[in-house]
């Protein structure tokens, strides 16, 4: 197991990503502070979902290393990953549509030994209204609620968030941006968007991707604010 | 209090039922025994199809395992049925440890022709290789070596009878707590997208694992059953042709529901018992019944019950309503 002091929370150096003989993810190299809210914006086709399905244990890395709280979680099993704190809520919005909303937060609690359902439903107060409806019957924006309020339980240190937005209705994007903001209040997010507006409103920093390399790292507030990282996509 | 009659009431009533059709209908005491028995061996198949959606053609294998372990044990070595119960379900355990890890590491097809192929390698091992114990396809037979034990004489069938119902009713308990438990919406769950599990912190091989030795224990258990009520087993229970029957009653029952395995073998073994008497080839009513299952009644026997019982609260509420 290899450590390090640092005190990014996540480290990402020199990562390489192969489907089989098809490589995707080139000498990627990032770094999140623990409180911050960082988006990885980038076309289609990128890269940016297969760089967090390896940061999250799905995917093997291919050469790098991924530092996550000091230990490299490279190696390990998705169930591990979350269990050491850094949650994924994967792109496709699906929850267990034959489950009710309440088991699937006792799934949730169960797996991490988190029963504090109330601090997490304080930025979805919505839920509390559809506890005994079935997953399957919620609309796009419930059910990204629910993934988000499940990822949550366990007190997690990064969640990585695929394209949470997308699909939605406007107004619940005004939602769910609330919950980002007051989310990212509590714990660090590491975010991939296609939403420029609500990526310059939420993001401390960015990371841009084209052709699974990191191609720009935006810091400067005013240029995010003002979507001059468009340029890079 | 609340909680723990909500586990007994629902198998009370339907042990309750099974009892007063006994006395109704005393003739037909060995075929509510046969269904019984039948149903546990259901339940077994339903924690791995209906709720963890892996489907096994070799559940007959594990039927066999249990039986013969039981029936060894009463041939050869002694006489208390209960204790053959207690090894079969030991070595139920010990099947499900042993195979788990590595059948559930197959998928879909995969996983259920392996367990064809333990099926197949089973009879096989019982017919030949065992012979010396098993007496090959002449089978065991043990009736006269069972002793009574101090409460019930499992040789007498109406006593047997008793026994079974016992047996069903713990059973149904905990299979009721397990479909309301974390542990069988993990199964579901896993049935409805595993990856979503991992990233929660579930260890999926581990669950899988679990659900798969529940399954060898229930079928074992079964096996024991059936090899103590019959006072003989032959290779024909571990035969790899009946595997396909494990799956009609699943199916026709309702997958993944507390009360669908009895429905389930309530239907299969009524149609075949009654179509029998009519024609050699039962399978043609069977067929046809598993086709408007598929296309109609997706939710089995059990889940139709509870559509016309919803439908049925549905108005008396309404009417309810209307005259307050």
């Amino acid at each position: 197991m290899v450590t390090s002091s640092d005190d990014k929370i996540l480290k990402v150096e020199d990562l390489n990503v192969s489907y089989q003989k098809l490589h995707v993810v080139f000498d990627v190299s990032l770094k999140i502070s623990p409180g911050e809210v960082v988006v990885v914006v980038g076309r289609n086709g990128a890269g940016k979902t297969t760089l967090f399905r390896t940061i999250s244990g799905f995917l093997r890395r291919d050469k790098g290393t991924i530092l996550f709280k000091g230990e490299d979680i490279g190696d390990l099993h998705p169930y591990e990953v979350a269990l050491r704190g850094l949650k994924y809520i994967q792109q496709d919005k699906h929850v267990f549509a034959d489950l009710t909303v309440r088991e699937n937060f006792e799934l949730g609690s169960y797996a991490t030994k988190d029963y504090d359902w109330d601090r997490v439903l304080d930025h979805f107060p919505k839920l509390k209204t559809l506890m005994d409806r079935k997953g399957g019957n919620l609309s796009g924006g419930e059910r990204q609620m629910l993934l988000m309020a499940q990822s949550l339980l366990g007190k997690p240190d990064l969640v990585l968030m695929d394209e949470p937005t997308e699909g939605l209705a406007p107004h619940v994007i005004d939602d769910l941006k609330v919950a980002f903001k007051k989310i990212g209040e509590q714990t660090t997010l590491l975010i991939i968007e296609q939403n420029l507006p609500l990526t310059a409103e939420v993001a401390d920093r960015i990371y841009a991707m084209k052709e699974g390399k990191i191609v720009a790292e935006i810091e400067d507030k005013k240029e995010i604010k003002d979507l001059k990282f468009e340029k890079y996509l | 209090m609340n909680r723990l009659s909500g586990y007994v009431r629902g198998p009370f009533v339907l042990v309750v039922l099974i009892v007063i059709a006994r006395f109704l209908f005393p003739s037909k005491m060995t075929f509510l025994v046969e269904i019984t028995i039948f149903s546990i061996y259901i339940m077994a198949n339903d924690v791995l199809y209906g709720y963890m959606g892996m489907v096994s053609f070799g559940q007959p294998f594990y039927l066999g395992v249990g039986a013969y372990a039981a029936a060894i044990y009463l041939a050869h070595i002694g006489h208390n049925p209960l204790v053959a119960i207690v090894l079969a379900v030991l070595v139920g355990v010990a099947t499900g440890a042993l195979l788990g890890p590595a059948f559930i590491r197959l998928r879909g097809d995969y996983f259920a022709l392996i367990n064809a192929a333990t099926c197949g390698m089973g009879l096989f091992l019982l017919e030949k290789i065992l012979l010396p114990i098993t007496n090959g396809d002449d089978g065991l037979m043990y009736y006269s070596r069972i002793h009574a034990t101090p409460l019930l004489d499992l040789r007498k069938p109406d006593q047997f009878f008793w026994f079974a119902m016992i047996v069903l009713f713990i059973i149904l308990i905990l299979y009721t707590w397990l479909d309301r438990s974390t542990i069988g919406a993990s199964f579901r769950a896993i049935k409805m997208n595993e990856n979503k599990m991992k990233f929660l912190g579930y260890d999926t091989f581990k669950i899988r694992w679990i659900g798969y030795t529940m399954m060898t224990v229930l079928a074992a258990l079964a096996g024991s059953l059936l090899a103590i009520n019959y006072g003989f087993v032959n290779p024909s229970i571990s035969a790899p042709d009946r595997a396909a029957e494990v799956l009609v009653a699943t199916l026709i029952g309702g997958p993944g529901s507390i009360y669908g395995p009895f429905f389930g073998t309530a239907a299969f073994i009524g149609l075949r018992d009654v179509v029998s008497t009519f024609i050699s080839r039962w399978e043609l009513a069977m067929g046809i019944l598993t086709i408007i299952v598929c296309f109609w009644f997706k939710g089995g026997v059990w889940g139709t019950i509870q559509i016309i019982g919803g439908k049925i609260r549905g108005k008396m509420g309404k009417a309810s309503a209307q005259n307050p």
